[in-house]
């Protein structure tokens, strides 16, 4: 795996603009950026990422199955009781889920360590998906890059072929896009997952969060009264369970992507629960909940992270001094992150620095498609924690 | 190869160039997609009794369909300020007034069925009504075809059966009447209004 530098494609702005990318540069600062590349050889793809995710996918499965039949957990992961019906149901079905992202710090060599999963609204999905994918052909095409250069990469197909296998599971429904107000990136995501979708031949139509209506009966409702039977929805399950409309939830005959049960997933108590049941995994790290901090006293330090957080909000390090954790001095604003969140209570992970290339921490972005690992996205940061500014870089396989 | 083998980046731009031949291109999908079964074979019956007589639905399922054909009449078909307007196009005789309106629409000369939809053992029929207008203007090429209420020609009045596309009897879209907006939402915007606006990009992760 090695860091490399490569020359800007001329004129790549208007070409994102063509392509219909906004999000490439925002509030000034630059989030796509391939004036580099990273490099890996086959087999760190296959066996280092690849093989591992799908593994991990499988072990979150298992944690999903437990927590869902055990009410003292449903309550561990914080999900309000007047849902456990709805995310139960969604599991018993089988109900279909669309992708995943899963977390990793790598550097090349060792297992990959696992940080989360995002399995709700994973994100940056245009950017690894197409957007990265035109960038290994341009750079081949223009030599260059070496003709046999290769990408992990198959999401857009991936994701093309689920929709076609998921519109069989829900036939003759209209599939409703959904994300909040004012932000080129959600919109852009799912605009992309929109094109994904028509592409599987699935009609679909557009309707923003805040203004999804209802009707007397509990249906959910588009801008044209249409009511909403499926819905792809870029906005957390936690967030629209505790929001005036939760209550409809369950009620109303709509298929969901992602599936209720994905809130067991996209949940950070999902972390000490695959320590639990698969301890000492190499690609897992110690976590524990807040009232087993006594079992990591081997631990130097510590990661406090809300059991709800998105792209390292709220994210701080305690140090293990003579038994007790300590938060660290946050006086450096790199180890301590800011964010809305945390009311909810947290849990630890041991703390696993992101490799660095030169001034840049690295986190790898790992894909899922239902259950099999797609691609890969490369994010750096010049802090230690990922954030959801943290810029964008494409990689090859060579 | 571990990538996408093949994007179509046609279908990825959102600026269009503007002097691509795209009609001569959608033709030939249009052929193509036809011939890959995205048909299907119906009946159209003028009546209950034709439906009995012509179709394996028995006459409970057949006056559901024709109750739910003439509903979808009323909503969907084809409207006209004046009966001329209506009985030039639909022959004369052929139209009337709208139940509750001052406009006129033609009659409703039959029904669709596909007899592949009706589930024999849960007794229920899993496509939409769809009604079926004869279409009479003398000289159109058109004169005397079956017609759906948005316009699509079916083919001359009086075969046996008709092939039509999958959608034609696909559920249409249900509307109902919207009591409240604004119930999601409020989690994010308290969430955004943090810290006096930080910056930040959306709220997928």
């Amino acid at each position: 795996m090695l860091r490399l530098p490569i020359n800007e494609r001329d004129g790549w702005q208007t070409k994102a603009e063509e392509f219909g990318f906004k999000f490439h540069t925002m509030y000034g600062d630059q989030y796509w950026d391939e004036s580099a590349y990273y490099q890996f050889s086959l087999k760190q793809i296959e066996q280092d990422l690849e093989a591992p995710t799908e593994e991990i996918h499988k072990m979150c499965l298992a944690v999903v199955d437990k927590v869902i039949n055990d009410d003292a957990l449903m309550t561990k992961f914080c999900i309000p009781e007047s849902h456990w019906d709805f995310i139960r149901q969604s599991w018993l079905n089988g109900d279909p889920s669309l992708y995943s992202r899963l977390d990793f710090a790598y550097s090349g060599t060792g297992p990959a360590k696992l940080y989360e999963n995002n399995a709700d609204t994973p994100t940056s999905v245009y950017e690894t998906g197409f957007w990265q994918w035109l960038w290994l052909q341009d750079n081949v095409d223009n030599n260059t890059l070496n003709k046999r250069s290769d990408q992990f990469n198959s999401l857009q197909e991936k994701l093309v072929n689920r929709f076609a296998d998921i519109q069989f599971l829900t036939p003759d429904r209209q599939l409703h896009f959904a994300c909040c107000k004012g932000t080129d990136e959600d919109r852009g995501t799912v605009q992309y997952l929109e094109d994904c979708a028509n592409a599987a031949g699935i009609t679909t139509k557009f309707v923003y969060i805040e203004d999804i209506g209802r009707d007397a009966d509990g249906n959910f409702t588009d801008l044209d009264n249409q009511v909403i039977s499926w819905m792809f929805k870029l906005y957390p399950w936690e967030f629209m369970m505790q929001e005036e409309f939760g209550e409809f939830l369950g009620t109303n005959n709509i298929r969901w992507i992602e599936p209720p049960w994905k809130s067991i997933l996209s949940n950070k108590a999902l972390l000490p629960m695959l320590w639990k049941l698969f301890p000492d995994h190499p690609n897992l790290l110690p976590a524990f909940f807040e009232d087993e901090l006594d079992q990591a006293q081997g631990i130097d330090r510590l990661v406090k992270k809300p059991i709800f957080s998105r792209e390292g909000a709220n994210i701080s390090f305690l140090t293990n001094k003579n038994g007790t954790f300590v938060a660290e001095e946050n006086s450096q604003q790199s180890s301590s992150s800011d964010g809305p969140y945390g009311e909810e209570g947290y849990i630890y992970q041991a703390a696993h620095m992101l490799p660095q290339f030169g001034q840049n921490h690295t986190l790898i972005g790992s894909w899922l498609v239902d259950d099999q690992a797609a691609g890969i996205s490369m994010r750096e940061d010049s802090g230690p924690i990922t954030q959801d500014m943290s810029r964008f870089i494409p990689h090859i396989i060579l | 190869m571990k990538r996408t083998q093949f994007i179509n980046l046609d279908l990825m731009r959102k600026i269009k160039p503007k002097f691509l031949l795209r009609p001569i291109a959608l033709g030939v999908t249009a052929a193509l997609l036809s011939a890959c079964g995205n048909d299907q074979e119906v009946k159209i019956v003028s009546s209950v009794d034709d439906c009995v007589s012509s179709t394996s639905l028995d006459l409970e399922q057949c006056e559901i369909a024709y109750k739910n054909a003439l509903a979808e009449a009323e909503k969907t078909g084809p409207k006209y300020q004046t009966i001329n307007a209506c009985e030039s196009e639909f022959g004369a005789g052929q139209c009337v007034q709208s139940q509750n309106q001052s406009i006129f629409m033609p009659l409703m000369a039959g029904f669709m069925i596909n007899e592949l939809l009706f589930n024999r053992d849960r007794r229920s029929y899993g496509g939409y009504y769809n009604p079926v207008y004869r279409y009479y203007r003398p000289y159109s090429p058109y004169h005397n075809t079956m017609m759906m209420a948005d316009g699509t020609s079916l083919g001359k009045y009086g075969k046996k059966s008709y092939n039509v596309s999958k959608s034609a009897t696909k559920q249409k879209p249900m509307v109902s009447r919207t009591v409240s907006r604004g119930g999601f939402g409020s989690v994010a915007s308290a969430k955004s209004n943090w810290g006096g606006g930080s910056k930040s990009k959306g709220w997928g992760g």
